[in-house]
């Protein structure tokens, strides 16, 4: 595990560092003008907002929206890894500890791809590097030849001891979901262990993320729900370390007989005037994910001005980075599939 | 059938008289087939059209979920999870009888198919494209059973067409020339009778 007593950090340079480029990000508006744009305008003005040297490099590769989607992530990859690089001592650990997820991600990808039978190559084009692996240890998992091994080494590379019961379950069922719902209980695990909450900002990320953990509980059990399946089952999937949605909750939650049926408990969580209106069993599950998803985000902005000298503006500004991809993504792939722009508005985050 | 291949016999006469029965029962019972043939094609009809609005609209909404999934999760994402997937859905052809015609009964099977055991995990998988995964699902079930009913639909319109020219053929050829070959027999029967009688009235006024 990562050092909690290790040193302190060089906060002033990465937090610097981290302010220069977030006042590259894109403005508000930005996004209503690329609305307006075709494909080909979009992926002009983006490479003139800070993604040119990306757009360069694969515009050789891909093209149209796949180039955008493409150039984007990997614009978001080496500005994380930079960060990560910059970083010292337990801001260093804190921020990748956070990334970790996208660790968690790459190896997702490997797993799946070699078990549908990929080759290297047509991995590597799905890999996002913006965790503690790079490409060259993404590469050397994917040089594997079973999936037991890249788990095994993937361990090896983070730090992070996959339990004989799990390797057992996978090693029977052959299902990769049990070693990715693993993968994604214990991110949350290691992240809150590495967020010592002596002080006040890493109380507040600490509370960021509990409110994460709490968001990714409400979905499963919301995706669970949906399907007809109710009670212990859903409780297995259940990731401890949660702000408000505590076991007792989430066994409540899990045995009401459906989603509307959830709203008397769901009534206490502060994030409940948000989502209120998308509770509704007629209702699409995906009404429900983007109010939270827009909560979570309004969360992040509350504690966002406050203590320059800590984790929390190199935080704010990798939430306000991803969410920038995710929105030129979004208008980039809705354009193109023809969809209605009130509907990629909706899905904006902004 | 040509007169001059019909032996003029009471035994062919009666051949003859049983094929006319019989041709005519044939007949009605055709006929009786052809009419519930098209009942039954208007019905079929019916559900076609009500599945072809069916493919339209699961068509149109999975494709609406599928965008919004690629938008929201990335095309990488939606890949990826397509290639976790363990479960393909199943199509069955089987045949079931139509007034005697065997047209195909396919079945998709996508019931299997939740979210617990389709490949990936359940805690870090998107809900647009579990949505996107359950719409198409929702559509392949629709596509095969719009299948079915379409090609039922051909064949019954295939049945239908060979069924009338058979009764055409029993009611405006089979019939009428077999009723003409049993006119001729009686006649030439008849005659025969005639000129029998003629004979033996010779062969008395000559004795």
């Amino acid at each position: 595990m990562f050092g909690r007593k290790g040193k302190k950090g060089n906060y002033a340079y990465t937090v610097a560092r981290v302010k220069a480029k977030k006042s590259a990000l894109l403005k508000e508006d930005a996004y209503s003008k690329m609305l307006m744009m075709s494909l080909p305008e979009i992926s002009r003005f983006i490479s003139e907002s800070g993604y040119q040297k990306e757009i360069t490099e694969l515009t050789g590769k891909y093209n149209g929206v796949d180039l955008i989607e493409h150039a984007t992530y990997a614009n978001m990859a080496n500005l994380f890894k930079g960060i990560l690089d910059s970083a010292e001592g337990e801001l260093k650990d804190m921020i990748a500890a956070d990334l970790e997820r996208w660790d968690a991600w790459n190896l997702k990808v490997i797993l799946r791809g070699k078990s549908y039978g990929l080759d290297m190559e047509q991995m590597k084009e799905d890999l996002v590097p913006a965790g503690k692996l790079g490409l060259a240890q993404l590469e050397t998992l994917m040089g594997y030849g079973s999936e037991e091994e890249i788990i095994q080494a993937y361990g090896k590379f983070v730090d992070l001891a996959i339990p004989q019961n799990v390797l057992a379950t996978y090693g029977e069922e052959k299902n990769l979901a049990v070693i990715e719902d693993y993968l994604d209980k214990a991110y949350y695990e290691r992240l809150l262990l590495n967020v010592d909450p002596s002080s006040r900002p890493k109380r507040l990320f600490q509370d960021f993320i509990r409110n994460e953990i709490d968001i990714t509980n409400l979905e499963t059990i919301l995706k669970l729900k949906k399907e007809g399946i109710t009670g212990d089952v859903i409780l297995g999937y259940y990731i401890p370390g949660g702000a408000q949605i505590d076991k007792k909750l989430a066994t409540q939650l899990a045995n009401a007989d459906s989603v509307s049926a959830m709203a008397n408990d769901l009534a206490q969580l502060d994030f409940y005037e948000d989502i209120k209106d998308a509770l509704d069993d007629s209702k699409s599950l995906k009404d429900i994910v983007a109010a939270l998803t827009k909560y979570h985000r309004k969360q992040a902005k509350t504690f966002t001005h406050l203590y320059p000298l800590s984790v929390i503006p190199v935080i704010d500004f990798m939430i306000h980075k991803e969410t920038e991809v995710n929105n030129i993504r979004i208008i980039a792939r809705g354009i193109e599939s023809g969809l209605d722009k009130e509907i990629i508005k909706g899905l904006l985050v902004v | 059938m040509p007169s001059n291949d019909i032996t003029p016999t009471r035994s062919v006469l009666l051949d003859v008289k049983k094929r006319i029965k019989l041709s005519k029962s044939g007949h009605k019972i055709m006929k009786m087939k052809r009419d519930g043939l098209i009942m039954e094609f208007f019905e079929v009809m019916e559900k076609a059209k009500a599945m072809r609005s069916s493919v339209v609209s699961d068509y149109e909404i999975a494709m609406e979920r599928i965008a919004i999934a690629r938008a929201v999760e990335g095309e990488i994402a939606v890949k990826s999870a397509a290639y976790a997937l363990k479960n393909e859905p199943t199509v069955t052809v089987g045949s079931k009888s139509i007034m005697g015609m065997m047209v195909p009964k396919v079945e998709a099977d996508v019931s299997k198919s939740t979210v617990l055991n389709k490949g990936y995990g359940v805690i870090s998988t998107s809900a647009y494209i579990e949505e996107a995964s359950k719409a198409f699902e929702k559509l392949l079930v629709t596509l095969v059973r719009a299948a079915e009913i379409e090609t039922t639909m051909k064949k019954l319109l295939d049945e239908i067409e060979r069924t009338k020219r058979r009764v055409n053929a029993l009611e405006f050829k089979v019939i009428p020339e077999l009723e003409d070959a049993q006119r001729f027999i009686k006649f030439r029967l008849e005659e025969m009778e005639r000129e029998n009688t003629i004979r033996l009235k010779f062969l008395k006024s000559k004795g």
